[in-house]
């Protein structure tokens, strides 16, 4: 498997787009698509978890590649709060319970749209970072921070 | 949240490169393909809750990977 693509990001945005799916790029995959520069290995989404979305979801991870077993799909329909997926063309996680934010409607009124990509607000990523308190985030949290302030001084529209 | 401040210069000017460069470029520039042990080894997992979900990865991922809360 190769590392995830800009085309692969278009497929899920275009697939998930079609089949109505709600999900928010987090982390710092979400991080890179409104500028930050870094690299990651994954992309990570985060799903609004409802028993029609769940289930759109379902659809467009089968229909990106992603083979997953019965089980697994009804793991993913219900939204289990992690999920990690290294059964399809690339890798992903599937965050239903993102550390640090409590709603996913309230994550969702403050995404930021990059080229019809929808992605959690910076400081949506900063805020899951900060809960997660995992060694890896915290060194570069310093950087994070000051991208989230380079990125609200720069923005347009 | 979290308050403004100065950014240090050679972050600006990472920041400023990055946003002359077109969001494909970007993406081909971040994403990089590494074997992780253990966490990659898998081809599926879930987890019921995060707290299940940190505390697998602190009992069993190596900690040089960094996935262990401070």
């Amino acid at each position: 498997m190769g590392a995830f693509e800009y085309r692969q990001a278009e497929e899920i945005r275009d697939v998930f787009a079609r089949l109505g799916v709600r999900y928010l790029f987090i982390g710092k995959s979400g991080a890179i698509i409104l500028g930050y520069p870094d690299t990651t290995q994954d992309a990570d989404l985060f799903p609004e978890r409802s028993p029609t979305n769940g289930r759109a979801l379902v659809l467009g991870l089968r229909e990106l590649g992603f083979e997953l077993t019965d089980n697994e799909a009804a793991e993913v329909e219900r939204g289990k709060d992690f999920i990690q997926l290294k059964n399809g063309p690339f890798d992903l996680d599937l965050i239903f319970a993102p550390d640090g934010i409590e709603r996913f409607a309230d994550a969702w009124n403050r995404r930021v749209m990059v080229e019809g990509f929808p992605v959690c607000h910076p400081d949506d990523i900063i805020a899951s970072k900060v809960a997660a308190n995992r060694a890896k985030d915290r060194e570069s949290l310093d950087r994070l921070r000051s991208f989230r302030d380079y990125w609200l001084r720069t923005r347009r529209g | 949240m979290d308050t403004t401040g100065d950014i240090r210069p050679d972050w600006q000017a990472e920041f400023e490169a990055a946003a002359r460069r077109p969001l494909a470029q970007r993406l081909r520039y971040a994403f990089v393909r590494t074997h992780k042990p253990v966490l990659d080894d898998a081809r599926y997992r879930s987890f019921e809750s995060m707290e299940d979900y940190r505390c697998w990865c602190e009992e069993c991922l190596p900690d040089w990977l960094g996935y262990g809360r401070v």
